[in-house]
């Protein structure tokens, strides 16, 4: 019974997220039944911990995303395959499917499965260093009967067609379900302390920090340096006014993504908040830590749909 | 490795980040410590002597890797000596314990038998990013620290454990070639 829980509540979280805003690509009407979704989810979170998706097969989205961090990574930044150093770092992903820009310094990145293509494809660093390697989806999950069965479950109208699309499509889908909405913050009670800091946070923070996820999704610049490396959105736009500027950061399960900042340069949340130059008053930063705290879902962590998938068409894997 | 278990999930989630620090961030996420990576210097064609602690690991010897329980016999580690493991194709090994990250098909890995005579931290060096699982009775252990290794050595990273005397498991999961050297020394 517990798993068929878990299962409805992916599902759940699977409907809910999809067509919300525009974002993602809603699943064709023809085909939209639960039982597609479901297979959709069931792929994606089995091809989400599949090293076979990167160039040599050491690296899959969980290598990075991993669950006891809220879906970030515990680094400051992340190496790729080819050891080349990440640029940025790692960030959760809880309600990824509700957000209405996805990464930190492309306004255009709206969806999850073309943000898909970022880690798989990108060179700005080498992540999973798949460019000129697509075809490798079909060759490798195309040889193992479960794999092929599981696609041609989750996309009928493409025949089970094994590549980019149909794998963005899956991982999008189990994306989806990684849903935080039992924090503190959404269901109560919160300690004293955090209700303090709800009022700080409010004057301080939530001019940017704000909506359900605590972020604007809009972009700015912090505690930079004019000797800044970091370009930010200005790699988009080309102006130089947006040099640095950078999405806000979603707080969801912010006290389990550290260490913070956009390049892990923070290593408390306490340094974090002294980084935005608040003007905070003494002894300001504990209860505003306390209600970050309250952001948490412990849910996320602990979620058996959301983990390392132990089988497949019935088998270990 | 085991989920956190439901008593922790009572503490605040910063108690309980502070908690998992030790554990998930130096235990799991062996790739790089927690702090800002200092950039990659430009190396030499030839390694860099490694320091005195782990001379050894210019000397490897060959040596290959287990791909199931009964290759263990001939697969044994011994602190003090460096061995180039031939790995396999990921398909082939039959690991004691599902590795964390356990590498696509088209990835490499092996294990190997550890043997410590004195209790002691011991410090694992490996030449690549793979993914390491150090077993004990078949249960993971939990690293005491991982880091990157000397740069230009051709050490990668090395993750400390605290050992009584005893028999391990050395599982390498996830490596992107046939090869990986691995040195196992006691902490000065």
């Amino acid at each position: 019974m517990r798993l068929v829980s878990f299962s409805l509540a992916a599902l759940a979280g699977a409907l809910a997220f999809t067509p919300r805003g525009g974002q993602g690509t809603p699943v064709p009407a023809h085909a939209a039944s639960h039982s597609l979704v479901a297979a959709r989810v069931e792929l994606g979170r089995r091809l989400f911990y599949d090293a076979d998706l990167s160039a040599n097969g050491t690296m899959a989205c969980a290598t990075c995303h991993e669950q006891r961090h809220a879906f970030a990574d515990g680094n400051a930044t992340h190496p790729g395959v080819t050891d080349e150093p990440g640029l940025r770092n790692v960030p959760g992903l809880a309600n990824v499917g509700r957000f209405a820009r996805l990464t930190m310094a492309d306004p255009a990145m709206t969806t999850l499965e073309r943000q898909v293509e970022t880690p798989l494809f990108g060179t700005h660093p080498v992540e999973m260093g798949m460019k000129g390697r697509a075809g490798e989806f079909a060759r490798r999950l195309g040889g193992q009967a479960c794999y092929k069965a599981m696609f041609a479950r989750a996309f009928p109208a493409q025949r089970g067609r094994i590549d980019t699309g149909t794998v963005a499509l899956a991982l999008a889908a189990f994306e989806r379900t990684i849903t935080a909405t039992r924090a503190p913050v959404d269901q109560g009670p919160l300690p004293p302390a955090a209700k303090a800091g709800k009022a700080l946070f409010a004057r301080h923070c939530a001019a940017c920090h704000t909506g359900p996820d605590f972020t604007d999704f809009a972009y700015h610049r912090i505690d930079l340096t004019p000797d800044q490396a970091e370009r930010g959105l200005m790699d988009a736009t080309g102006r130089e006014a947006d040099r640095g500027a950078l999405r806000t950061p979603s707080l969801r399960n912010v006290a389990l993504t550290g260490p913070w900042w956009h390049d892990g340069s923070a290593p408390s949340l306490a340094s974090a908040i002294a980084r935005h130059h608040l003007g905070l008053a003494p002894g300001a930063t504990a209860p505003l830590i306390a209600y970050l705290d309250a952001m948490t879902d412990p849910t996320l962590m602990t979620r058996a749909d959301l983990a390392m998938p132990a089988t497949a068409c019935g088998q270990p894997l | 490795m085991h989920p956190p278990s439901h008593a922790l999930l009572r503490l605040s989630a910063s108690a309980l980040a502070t908690l998992l620090a030790p554990w998930a961030g130096l235990a799991m996420a062996q790739d790089m410590p927690a702090t800002m990576p200092a950039p990659a210097p430009a190396c030499a064609a030839e390694p860099a002597a490694p320091p005195p602690a782990f001379a050894a690991w210019s000397n490897a010897t060959a040596m290959d890797a287990a791909t199931d329980e009964p290759g263990l016999a001939m697969a044994s580690l011994a602190p003090g000596e460096a061995e180039k493991l031939t790995l396999r194709p990921t398909p082939d090994v039959h690991y004691l314990l599902r590795p964390e990250k356990p590498g696509g098909t088209v990835s490499f890995g092996g294990m190997a038998r550890l043997q410590v005579a004195k209790a002691g931290t011991y410090r694992v060096a490996l030449g690549s990013g793979a993914w390491i699982d150090l077993l004990r009775a078949g249960k993971p252990l939990v690293s005491a620290a991982h880091g990157h290794g000397p740069a230009c050595t051709g050490i990668r990273k090395i993750v400390d454990f605290a050992l009584d005397a005893g028999d391990y498991v050395l599982q390498v999961a996830a490596n992107g070639t046939p090869e990986v050297t691995v040195l196992v020394v006691p902490q000065d």
